[in-house]
């Protein structure tokens, strides 16, 4: 399969997040990993875009990389126009604090803080206000009004991944990265939190990256990329879970 | 059991750091009890050796008998005409005479400017100089003395105050300052000093002299002609001796040297082993909350070890086995380090000022059996109820997620605590307000402070979590990153038991100081007072030591326009009905014109009656008019009459005029001589009066009254600073407890830390999280301390008697300043988790399940 490149983007559409010959090597010699060979690909603006794999190809990792979680053996990653790796560790993560929204498959809350709190979590960290009105709109849109004063551990799995949502949007974010945010969850919690996802990206023009290994959160992308062996091997545009399913057959043959 | 054994040894390598701190925080409390035995045994067997080297040659020595000294230091002197009778004596080899003295005091040079000798430590001890093989001391450099007006000194002091053989150094005896030589520098064995004391050696006419004596010895030592038995030289001497003077044997006299010592090492020695005790209390703490840390983090790999099959019993066994093997790591380990603590503690003394010498470091079987008592006592101890804890973790609670121990323990604790609180608080009302041997006493407030704060500590858990909160509270307000400070509060209110486990090794710490700390300023408040109101005298001449000078001194002072009412004290020792008492003369008059004592009971009008305070007069069932029989070292038995009763003892229990003294005692030296400013002088024209006699008498104090309670009350403060740093000990255990804590909370919380990082928390926020719940618990931990302290403070001033403390005095800002420090002490001891938790790779972090 021939690496297959992003579109050459038209002017008129915005890139959210980027890589470039992005390269992440793990260990040396006999314990030598390419977790990502070269990898090219830009997010655009305003979509929900999902990466798939099979365990091992490195789309945890391109998550990673991306989010700024983890650094690259060599190729560039740019939150909108900036270049990450140029960034010190202190740049980094206010980067990540204003500029990027986060969703994690499990653990997504402090444990001591209300609901509440853990979705003004970013901007508290800040030391800034949150917009009342901005926040009022998150919350009721997300159903959680009555979970506001509540504590992680009186909340069920899909109301803590819908709090996690929650706080991903408080900043309105450049970005929000999401690793398996269903993996933990039952279907129909799951559906749940994907749909907020994409109205997220519908009423509010949020970028949205997704990783996943369920073909049936793909239905709710506007975009699908293939990853193998830590290589963009292909992509979906609309996709449905019939053809991502045919798709990720191709693959493991 | 060998399953067990390898099953524990893998969890203490697994976790080596965690390990490495657990055996530390033992070690400590080890090392400063090996320290203070091996100390003691050092110091004894130096000084022993030191006494044997000193007497030997010595046969046979003659002394007064009288087992009671009138004066501090020096037994009654013996005639000459003993030594003489003693040299004709059948199977004297030799035999000669020993004048010591410790009123000569050395200058540092020669004319008015040259200063005196320092005498805070120990006196100065001047002896004749002999040249006969039992003399134990001998010339290193120089020449021995043989004309009047040379002196030798040991090289200790030479070296140690620049004195140059050939220089001339002038000399304060009794009747003055003369000039002097150094000829020649001597040494003890091989030994430059004897703990810091300075030592001259005179020829014996001028040491007679200086001193104001004449034709007497302490006593006479006498080396035997060959085959001759010490015993049998003894009774040939002893048959021609006067009556007061007996012989004893070279051995009986080097045991009876070495007991002085030994009586001096063993209380020091005790007192550090006090303070070594504390440190080891507080590591019992600190030892305690890790192992419960520890337990909670290994819940799944017990319930594992239980669904496979093993028994409560055999997880239990498997825990304390883990305690057992930190407990002897730390027991051996802290044998050498003890052994290095030791000398350290040395080096310390020697810096407060306090000259040990060198000595040798004995490990004996005594110091090893405590070592190991302590090491694996401790950790035993420590880990007993995280043992049973960890046998009671079902084997489910490996497959389910978030088991929790049980809750119901709080009030199984506040009982046990009770249980423990009240025998605590009898004890330290039985050691407050209880009479009863000393020991008892001591035993009674030690095992009941122990109990109480053991009690304290089971209490805290009952209010650590809203104390925590409230204290944390005022972090919120800060500006720009509220949430760091919120953060920080909710996590050290939010386990109630780790607050309080962690905060209590500074609680103890702190109120042990926080007590010395109230004691030491109520004490200093008394004697201020008291000085205050009872003593009206203007001016107060003392010495460094309480050592006795020329009366000569007050009748100059005396002389002087500048002074009215000038009264001389004198402080010695008489016996009645036995026992030896504490007695003082003075003229009589003095008590109620320079002192404000008053007269409850007869008049002071007759100067051969005996003055007694209310307390002596109901001992020896006595009221003015009656006789009392007492005894003087120098006259025997006497019949003296009480003349008066007065309220107060601020000088002794038993007062008689100079007429009196002058009738029964050998030492005519004044002790203190008080004076009131004549009328219409002032401190200026009265210091400037007192210049030549300060020039005579250089070793002297001449102050005001408000000087001479300042120097006191600067000693206190020397004191206070000493017992502090011994304190500081426990302090850095309960430091390196909270680091600790600290630390494995990172390590609990490595999932939130990461998240947070993620999410967008700063390095340094991470690091100020950390660092402020650790000043939270720190704060709890000192404030509770102090309070504690507080009590046991207001306790102790009560118990001691109102003579020596009538009132409590409370430093507040000096309180608040430990408080601060402590406070602050605690973030910066977190600081080394602190920068960990923010350099934890975030996605590890994440991943960490």
């Amino acid at each position: 399969m021939e690496a297959v490149l992003a579109e050459p983007l038209a002017t008129s559409r915005i890139v959210a997040a980027s890589a470039t010959g992005l390269t992440k090597i793990y260990g040396e010699g006999n314990t030598r990993v390419v977790a990502l060979d070269a990898v090219d690909i830009a997010f655009e603006a305003g979509k929900l875009t999902a990466i798939m794999g099979p365990s091992g190809s490195g789309k945890s990792t391109l998550l990673h990389c991306l989010a700024g979680l983890d650094s690259v053996t060599s190729g560039e990653v740019r939150i909108g126009d900036t270049r990450i790796s140029d960034l010190s560790d202190k740049e980094l993560t206010l980067l990540r604090r204003q500029r990027m929204g986060f969703i994690f498959q499990a653990f997504n809350l402090v444990p001591t803080l209300t609901a509440e709190e853990n979705i003004q979590l970013p901007l508290l960290l800040g030391g800034q206000q949150v917009d009342p009105e901005w926040e009022a709109q998150v919350v009721d849109s997300l159903g959680l009004d009555d979970r506001l004063h509540h504590r992680p551990d009186e909340l069920s799995g899909g109301q803590q991944q819908r709090v996690a949502v929650a706080r991903a949007l408080v900043t309105r974010p450049d970005i929000i990265v999401a690793d398996e945010p269903t993996g933990n969850l039952d279907s129909a919690s799951g559906q749940e939190v994907l749909g907020f996802l994409r109205s997220a990206v519908d009423k509010w023009n949020q970028t949205v990256v997704m990783v996943t290994h369920d073909p049936v959160a793909t239905s709710y992308a506007d975009l699908v990329v293939f990853l193998r062996d830590g290589r963009l091997v292909d992509r979906l545009e609309s996709p449905t879970p019939d053809k991502v399913l045919d798709m990720i057959k191709s693959l493991e043959v | 059991m060998r399953q067990m054994l390898r099953l524990s040894l893998r969890n203490l390598g697994a976790n080596r750091l965690r390990f490495a701190l657990t055996t530390f925080a033992v070690l400590l409390g080890v090392s400063f009890v090996v320290a203070s035995f091996v100390l003691t045994d050092g110091l004894l067997r130096t000084f022993d050796t030191l006494v044997a080297e000193a007497n030997e040659g010595v046969d046979a020595r003659v002394r007064s008998e009288s087992d009671f000294d009138e004066v501090e230091f020096l037994l009654r002197p013996v005639d000459e005409s003993v030594l003489d009778e003693v040299r004709q004596v059948d199977g004297v080899a030799e035999a000669e005479g020993v004048f010591q003295s410790f009123k000569i005091i050395p200058v540092d040079g020669t004319g008015p400017d040259a200063e005196p000798l320092e005498t805070q430590g120990p006196p100065v001890l001047s002896f004749n100089w002999g040249e006969s093989t039992l003399n134990p001391m001998n010339l290193v450099a120089g020449e021995a003395p043989d004309e009047p007006g040379e002196f030798v000194m040991d090289v200790g002091a030479v070296e140690r105050e620049n004195f140059v053989i050939g220089e001339r150094y002038d000399m304060i005896g009794v009747e003055g300052r003369e000039p002097f030589t150094l000829v020649g520098a001597t040494q003890f064995g091989d030994e430059n000093s004897i703990a810091g004391t300075t030592i001259l050696g005179f020829l014996i006419d001028e040491i007679w002299r200086l001193d104001g004596a004449d034709a007497v010895y302490h006593q006479i030592e006498i080396a035997a002609e060959r085959d001759v038995a010490q015993q049998e030289l003894v009774d040939n001497v002893a048959a021609g001796l006067p009556d007061g003077v007996e012989a004893i044997t070279g051995d009986e006299a080097t045991a009876d040297d070495q007991e002085d010592f030994t009586t001096i090492i063993n209380i020091f020695g005790n007192i550090l082993l006090a303070f070594a005790l504390v440190a080891v209390f507080v590591s019992t703490f600190i030892i305690s909350n890790t192992f419960n840390i520890l337990l909670g983090r290994r819940v799944r790999q017990l319930a594992l070890l239980r669904a496979l099959g093993a028994s409560s019993g055999q997880v239990r066994f498997a825990t304390l086995l883990e305690a057992l093997i930190i407990g002897l790591l730390a027991s051996v380990l802290g044998l050498g380090c003890g052994l290095a603590l030791a000398l350290g503690l040395r080096e310390l003394m020697n810096a407060l000022g306090f000259e040990l010498p060198d000595f040798d470091l004995i490990l004996s079987a005594r110091t090893i059996i405590a070592a190991v008592v302590v090491g694996v006592g401790v950790t035993l101890l420590a880990s007993y109820s995280p043992a049973r804890r960890a046998a009671r973790v079902p084997p489910v609670a490996a497959m389910r997620a978030g088991f929790r121990f049980g809750s119901g323990e709080g009030t199984r604790r506040t009982i046990i605590a009770t249980v423990l609180a009240v025998p605590g608080v009898l004890l330290l009302a039985y050691g407050v307000f209880g009479s009863g041997s000393t020991a008892a006493v001591l035993a009674a407030l030690g095992v009941g402070a122990v109990l109480v704060f053991i009690a304290v500590s089971m209490y805290a858990p009952l209010f650590s979590s809203p104390a925590a909160s409230a204290l944390g509270a005022p972090l919120e307000k800060y500006p720009g990153d509220e949430i760091t400070g919120h953060m920080a509060r909710s996590n050290a209110a939010r386990d109630n038991k780790r607050t309080a486990r962690t905060a209590a090794g500074l609680m103890i710490g702190l109120a042990l100081i926080a007590m010395a700390t109230v004691v030491a300023q109520s004490l200093k408040e008394t004697v201020r007072a008291q000085l205050g109101s009872t003593v009206v005298a203007d001016y107060l001449i003392t010495s460094d030591n309480n050592l006795g000078f020329s009366n000569q001194l007050s009748s100059q002072v005396e002389a002087l326009p500048e002074f009215e009412e000038v009264a001389a004290v004198r402080d010695g020792s008489f016996r009645v009905a036995g026992d030896t008492k504490e007695i003082t003369g003075t003229e009589l008059s003095f008590l109620t014109d320079l002192l404000d004592l008053n007269v409850i009971a007869g008049d002071l009008d007759a100067t051969d009656s005996l003055v007694l305070t209310e307390d002596a007069a109901t001992d020896n069932a006595v009221g003015v008019g009656d006789t009392l029989e007492v005894e003087f070292a120098e006259t025997g038995m006497q019949a003296i009459t009480v003349g008066a009763i007065i309220d107060d003892d601020f000088l002794s229990n038993h007062i008689v005029d100079l007429e009196l003294w002058e009738q029964n005692f050998a030492s005519q030296d004044d002790n203190t001589v008080a004076a009131k400013l004549a009328e219409g002088v002032d401190t200026e024209e009265a210091d400037a009066a007192l210049a030549p006699l300060e020039g005579a008498f250089p070793q002297l104090n001449f102050e005001t009254r408000d000087e001479f309670t300042d120097r006191l009350e600067s000693q206190l403060d020397s004191l206070l600073v000493i017992i502090n740093v011994f304190l500081g000990l426990a302090i850095v255990i309960a430091l390196l407890g909270i680091a600790n804590t600290m630390a494995l909370s990172v390590l609990e919380r490595t999932q939130e830390i990461g998240l947070m990082r993620a999410i967008g928390m700063t390095r340094r926020q991470t690091r100020r999280l950390i660092r402020l719940e650790a000043g939270i618990v720190s704060l709890f931990g000192a404030l509770l301390g102090v309070i504690v302290g507080l009590i046991f403070g207001w306790l102790a001033v009560v118990a001691i008697p109102d003579s020596a403390i009538d009132r409590l005095a409370v430093p507040a800002p000096t309180l608040v300043f430990y408080v601060v420090i402590a406070t602050v002490a605690g973030l910066l001891v977190a600081s080394l988790p602190a920068r960990r938790a923010s350099r934890l790779d975030i996605l590890d972090a994440i991943g960490d399940l």
